[in-house]
């Protein structure tokens, strides 16, 4: 946990680092006030933010795979980003993408909308099953494609490029304020997530398991679901879609770490928070022309990492 | 100890367990037996307060189970379901350990004590060297083995175990209902499990529950299941009985 903390730590200072101009930390001590301007507005808002949607995808990816008991169960799963996308698209469709603000709220409730529905439809009789629940998930996002699609052929030609961009997921133009509210999120679902932690990893061994163990398995999986999707969609909202880092960083960590749930919960959300940091970085300064998606880089940082892991473990 | 009377349980418009009554004492080692399908894990996860009764009433200790605080029933009334798999890989010790999460405040971890109850539950189930292996690399038996350790790591006075026996070959069996008896004596639980071993069962046990269709088709010692008239009637199946065992007839 301190060796990750300090990782963070490290990522942080070379994500601020670095980029297309060429400043450092050194400048901004020398008193240079571009250099600080660059630094304090543009860079560190972005980096940290980026810290917390990797932290925020992660761990709801991590919640996702116990209360699921899926190791293929993303933080995605739920339909949180095909709402989002969905709303993002109709909102672009429409013309109003431009004003701003209004396609990060409306993806939210996109996403919020979508987990919901999920829900609803995968409960019977007040019990709800993990592959109803799975199958809603799927069968919903494959709905928000279609709707997508639609949206983006009717949408402004102009308007396409910021679409694209956003479902590619970028983290250009983060503010601090962006920054305060999605840590507001991110602080809120993890409380949530620490305090029924206990009860999440008695899902290990079923549900059914967890109940004769005294484990009101119903209210947390509400709670559960509810915590991570919201706090993904809060993520969704600001940056777009990010993949990757919710399904896989919780496998890495598992790959080291092999502990319950209460372990692997701030493991992941350290790990998602480092891993994006360093995707963003290397997104930023892979060309020095334009930026590419960050989302990209979250995959070709992660996979050759977790490939060397998995092949040495047994 | 255990009083269940006219419980019956219905999902989907199919009554799994119908109108069962029994009363259970303490230090007792109980087959619970019956055809495919004729509701022994239903009326298990009943007693394990997994599902609710659609009508009647369990009592345990004297009072009835939905007044027991869920984890101080926990405490007492241990379960085991039927081939139990964590999702992901873990170590013996973790496995069993997890079996004290009834004694935990939200937010607090396993203590040294915690720790202890999980040493003494391997050892009793033979299992003190599986502790630092994981899951994924032992044999079935060991597994089993491993599982009723989490299921003692509470100390329960009602173990209720769902076929604790299957998949195991005929060495396991006898040594894991050797284990089973074993418990019942030194820890005086009383054990329900559930099983096709009716041979074994009857062999081991004080008393045998079978089910019928739902229903409790008899509640009765060991030597009055194992009849030829008995057995045909209950399980449709043709056997004589010599020295206690059921030998099908060929």
């Amino acid at each position: 946990m301190l060796l990750l903390l300090l990782v963070l730590a490290l990522a942080i200072v070379a994500g601020s680092t670095f980029g297309t101009a060429t400043i450092s930390w050194r400048d901004v001590l020398a008193g240079d006030v571009t250099a600080r301007t660059v630094m304090i507005d543009i860079r560190l808002p972005r980096v940290v933010l980026a810290a917390l949607i990797g932290a925020a995808l992660a761990s709801a990816g991590v919640t996702f795979q116990t209360l699921l008991r899926n190791p293929l169960a993303d933080p995605f799963i739920l339909g949180v980003s095909g709402g989002a996308a969905c709303g993002a698209a109709v909102t672009t469709a429409l013309g109003f993408a431009r004003i701003p603000g209004v396609v990060s709220i409306v993806a939210f409730a996109g996403a919020c909308g979508a987990t919901f529905a999920v829900f609803l439809l995968a409960r019977r009789r007040e019990y709800t099953d993990p592959t109803r629940l799975l199958l809603s998930g799927l069968v919903l996002n494959a709905l928000f494609s279609a709707i997508i699609l639609i949206a983006y052929a009717l949408a402004p030609a102009t308007d396409l490029t910021m679409a694209l961009r956003w479902m590619m997921g970028t983290l250009f133009g983060a503010t601090w304020s962006d920054v305060a509210l999605l840590l507001g999120f991110v602080l809120a679902s993890f409380a949530v997530l620490v305090a029924i932690a206990g009860d999440l990893r008695m899902f290990a061994f079923g549900e059914d398991d967890a109940k004769s163990r005294g484990v009101d398995v119903e209210r947390v999986k509400l709670i559960g679901f509810a915590a991570s999707s919201i706090v993904t969609g809060a993520a969704v909202a600001v940056s777009g879609i990010i993949g990757f880092v919710g399904l896989l960083v919780p496998h890495l960590v598992r790959l080291i770490w092999r502990r319950d749930f209460r372990v692997l919960l701030p493991l992941s959300a350290l790990g998602g928070a480092i891993l994006l940091v360093l995707a963003d970085l290397a997104s930023r300064v892979a060309l020095s022309t334009s930026e590419l998606p960050v989302g990209a880089f979250t995959a070709i940082l992660g996979v050759p990492f977790f490939l060397s892991l998995l092949r040495r473990s047994r | 100890m255990l009083d269940i009377r006219g419980v019956s349980y219905s999902y989907d418009g199919v009554e799994a367990v119908r109108n069962v009554s029994a009363s259970v004492g303490a230090a007792q080692l109980v087959g619970l037996t019956g055809p495919n399908g004729s509701g022994k894990s239903t009326l298990l996860k009943l007693l394990a307060r997994v599902f609710a009764p659609s009508t009647g009433t369990i009592a345990f200790e004297g009072r009835s189970i939905r007044e027991w605080p869920p984890k101080e029933y926990a405490k007492r009334v241990a379960y085991l379901p039927q081939d139990p798999d964590p999702t992901f890989p873990m170590r013996a010790v973790d496995v069993v350990v997890s079996g004290r999460a009834p004694f935990l405040g939200r937010f607090e971890w396993e203590k040294d004590s915690d720790y202890d109850e999980a040493a003494r539950a391997l050892a009793l189930c033979d299992a003190a060297d599986l502790a630092d292996r994981y899951l994924d690399e032992m044999s079935g038996g060991e597994r089993k083995r491993v599982f009723l350790a989490r299921v003692l790591a509470a100390r329960p006075k009602l173990i209720l175990l769902d076929e604790p026996l299957s998949s195991l070959d005929i060495s396991h069996v006898q040594q894991f209902s050797n284990l089973l008896r074993d418990i019942v004596s030194r820890t005086e639980a009383t054990v329900i499990y559930a099983t096709h071993e009716l041979n074994w069962a009857a062999a081991y046990c004080d008393r045998m529950l079978v089910m019928q269709k739902g229903a409790l088709a008899l509640d009765a010692p060991p030597s009055d299941l194992m009849r030829p008239d008995v057995v045909r009637e209950l399980f449709g199946f043709d056997a004589s009985v010599v020295e206690g065992w059921l030998v099908p007839r060929v």
